[in-house]
């Protein structure tokens, strides 16, 4: 395979990654929106900021209108990271790397980017706001079905799946490094309008509260919210997960030089920083270096495997 | 029904009488409902759309066009297909011992049956393949024949490209689509495939690999990137052929052999079959700014360490000044009478043919000798004084740039409208594949339709849009 295929593929899973766990986000602090919560503009500002957008979205606006956020989470081109332009580069990187997808893929992707650009370049009114996350979030859910069901189970999953885990791992993390002082150990800390909410916010920011609660007998704290992000192997948002999967897929390109690779090892590294730390680990600094490590891997994979 | 034409139909004699290749497919037409026909019409375009056939015209900005399609399929007999198919062959061969010879040994040149000034004046002659032979004497691997017809008897052709045509995946997504709206109609007639296009092409590539490779030669498409206005052939060309499609920055010439990037290093390629043109395929010989193509891939060719499908330099057969003489072309090399007619044409290079042209430009259609997809052409009987006067001046300034031919009457087909069926001016592409001195003809080529009410021009990139073509077999 080509590394420059390569490249595409892992770049195109990371767009529409990054478009799914965007779109959680913004139906998250929609929801609160509808509901009028006076938690409101905590919840937009924490969501501007694991989407590093905050101070884009500030210079144009002087207050955090719920409207006029999605609207810029949406489509606004001074956001550089807006549903439409990110599926404009996934979509990119799916025509660069037609060959190796299956039909079906392509054109679920393409499908996808059509429903996307009719329907974000019409003006948004509130009434379709729920309609259109959900569309597209099953039209991303058909992606990844046809990724499972019509591909062939060779390097070139590999890298769609090393991709969609970089980026996932990514996102929780941020979600994570945002609001860490919300899972600290509640005995150490007491603040201000700290209640069981706003963990439920972090939850439903990635659509995981319902599977929370189901495996938590309805109790939601904060060191449990956190053993569930950070190393429930079992919850496809979380860091062991993601990291699980990446060196799944890493093994099965490497297939038997696995234990020399950089990648390779540095994702093992991460694995075993998160058991370490599996009952005892919230603080920034130890988020902030999974943060980077991530980062680290990321550019460890673009390397070994020739991307360019 | 009203249906009326100037010229040449293929399908109607008049209102009332049908020609004998569409009577089943007329009777079959008068029973479908009209709403329904309306119905899969826009269906066919839906189905375009969501696969991502799509055709970039050129402009500022990002968006991706597609090609008109066109339900009403465009029919022939097999005795019309028999003698096209000879007489395509025919020129493709000669093609090729032409660029043998041009680059070789130039007895053509020597014999007086085309003068020296045609091609050393000529920007598609490269030196760069003076004295070389390709591997497996091969130039034109892929060609695309375009013919037009006037009446019932003959096709004539309009031009051969050599270059790097394009069209063969209109050709079958036009079929795929057929046969997904109208599967029942297609059972009914017994119509050549075409769909077998990318199984020859990969057969002709195997073939024309350099000795040194091996077995299974190592087969790359190389494309200008997704922003090229036929991207999507490119890859879907790729994609049938099950080769890796690269871009110049995936390949390296490393050791007198040229390799592409992969995950697990440099690999050697075979068989380059490019899809961009001879100028930008080496910045060491032609462009020096281009980052399209690769450094060094000349020397590697020249050393017959890697094939590139068509041969670079492949153009000075199929400009617009050169087309004329391929008659005498097909005579010198083959020593045959050619099956296929060339359309009349008038070299502004000669000074009475200049004359006769400069008088009679509202009568002409004059071309730039090598201008493509009806870019920098003159249609005399549709262009206003001033457009005449200006063109004038072009031809004068530089006479060796321009051809020109009589307006052609070219043949109508019916297209499919909400009020009927509707005559519209269509030309047809053949696609024919060469390997050592066997030519496959594709059966059926590629139909352009210019859908404008009286419209001469098909091209995609100007309106035109495409039909599927029915070869019937005898």
């Amino acid at each position: 395979m080509l590394g420059s295929t390569a490249d595409s593929l892992f770049w195109m899973f990371r767009y529409i990654e990054r478009v799914e766990n965007t779109l959680c986000m913004i139906e998250s602090g929609f929801q609160l929106y509808l509901l009028s919560s006076s938690n409101l503009n905590n919840e937009w500002d924490a969501i501007l900021r694991t989407n590093s957008i905050r101070h884009h979205f500030l210079k144009k606006n002087n207050s955090l209108d719920s409207l006029n956020i999605i609207n810029f989470m949406l489509k606004d081109p001074k956001n550089f990271n807006n549903i439409l332009i990110l599926f404009e580069k996934a979509r990119e990187n799916a025509r660069r790397s037609r060959v190796s997808i299956t039909s079906e893929v392509w054109e679920a992707i393409n499908t996808c980017w059509l429903y996307l650009n009719e329907e974000l370049n019409k003006k948004i009114n509130e009434s379709k706001i729920q309609t259109i996350i959900k569309n597209t979030r099953e039209k991303i859910a058909l992606i990844f079905g046809f990724l499972e069901r019509s591909m062939l189970k060779n390097e070139i999953l590999n890298f769609c799946y090393l991709g969609t885990f970089i980026e996932r791992f990514d996102n929780t993390v941020r979600i994570l490094n945002t609001r860490y002082y919300l899972l600290l150990d509640e005995k150490k800390i007491r603040f201000e309008g700290y209640d069981n909410f706003q963990l439920e916010m972090i939850l439903r920011s990635i659509s995981s509260y319902r599977s929370f609660m189901w495996k938590n007998q309805n109790e939601i704290k904060a060191n449990k919210v956190s053993y569930f992000l950070i190393s429930d192997k079992d919850m496809p948002k979380s860091l062991m997960f993601c990291v699980n999967e990446t060196i799944k897929n890493l093994r099965s390109i490497h297939k038997k030089n696995f234990p020399k690779n950089k990648s390779y090892q540095n994702a093992l590294s991460i694995q075993k920083k998160i058991k370490q730390k599996s009952r005892n680990f919230n603080n920034y600094s130890f988020l902030n270096s999974l943060f980077k490590l991530n980062m680290t891997l990321a550019a460890n994979i673009e390397e070994e495997f020739n991307f360019q | 029904m009203t249906y009326f034409t100037k010229t040449y139909d293929e399908a109607f004699i008049n209102e009332n009488s049908v020609r004998t290749n569409y009577k089943k497919f007329i009777s079959w037409y008068k029973n479908q409902d009209n709403d329904e026909l309306t119905k899969i019409n826009s269906d066919a375009m839906k189905f375009f759309e969501n696969t991502g056939v799509s055709f970039k015209v050129y402009s500022n900005d990002k968006k991706e066009n597609l090609i008109p399609f066109d339900i009403i399929p465009r029919i022939i007999n097999s005795k019309e297909w028999d003698k096209l198919v000879k007489g395509i062959t025919q020129r493709v061969l000669a093609i090729n011992f032409f660029l043998t010879d041009i680059y070789g040994q130039q007895e053509i040149i020597k014999h007086g049956v085309i003068p020296v000034d045609l091609i050393q004046n000529n920007t598609a002659f490269l030196k760069q393949m003076i004295g070389f032979t390709p591997p497996n004497k091969t130039y034109n691997h892929i060609s695309g024949i375009d013919l037009i017809k006037t009446n019932s008897d003959n096709f004539y052709v309009l031009e051969d490209n050599v270059r790097v045509p394009s069209g063969a995946s209109y050709m079958i997504e036009n079929r795929d689509t057929m046969i997904k709206l109208f599967p029942e109609l297609i059972s009914k007639y017994k119509v050549s495939e075409n769909r077998n296009y990318a199984k020859y092409l990969s057969e002709i590539l195997k073939k024309s690999s350099p000795k040194t490779s091996k077995i299974n030669p190592n087969i790359v498409l190389l494309t200008p990137g997704i922003y090229n206005s036929a991207f999507f052939e490119h890859a879907f060309l790729a994609d049938k052929l099950g080769v890796e499609l690269v871009e110049g920055k995936d390949l390296r010439v490393i050791n007198k052999y040229l390799n592409m990037k992969t995950i697990n290093g440099w690999k050697r390629v075979d068989v380059i079959y490019r899809r961009i043109d001879d100028i930008f395929l080496d910045p060491l010989s032609f462009k020096e700014d281009s980052f399209l193509g690769v450094p060094g891939l000349m020397e590697v060719y020249r050393n017959k360490n890697v094939t590139i499908a068509n041969a670079p330099g492949t153009g000075i057969s199929d400009d617009k000044s050169i087309y004329s003489y391929i008659p005498d072309i097909i005579k010198f090399y083959l020593g045959q009478k050619p099956i296929l007619k060339n359309v009349k044409t008038f070299k502004c290079r000669i000074k009475d043919e200049l004359k006769y042209v400069l008088d009679n430009l509202n009568k002409l259609v004059v071309k730039e000798v090598h201008g493509s997809g009806g870019h920098g052409m003159l249609v005399g009987p549709l262009a206003s004084k001033t457009e005449i006067s200006k063109f004038k001046n072009k031809i004068k300034k530089n006479p060796y740039s321009y051809i020109a031919q009589p307006t052609l009457s070219l043949s109508t087909c019916p297209i499919y409208t909400k009020k009927g069926l509707t005559p519209r001016h269509v030309d047809l592409r053949c696609f024919a594949l060469l390997a050592q001195e066997k030519v496959t003809v594709i059966g059926g080529g590629l139909t352009r339709v210019a859908l404008k009410k009286g419209s001469l021009v098909v091209n995609s990139s100007q309106g035109g849009g495409t039909k599927d073509t029915w070869i019937l077999s005898s």
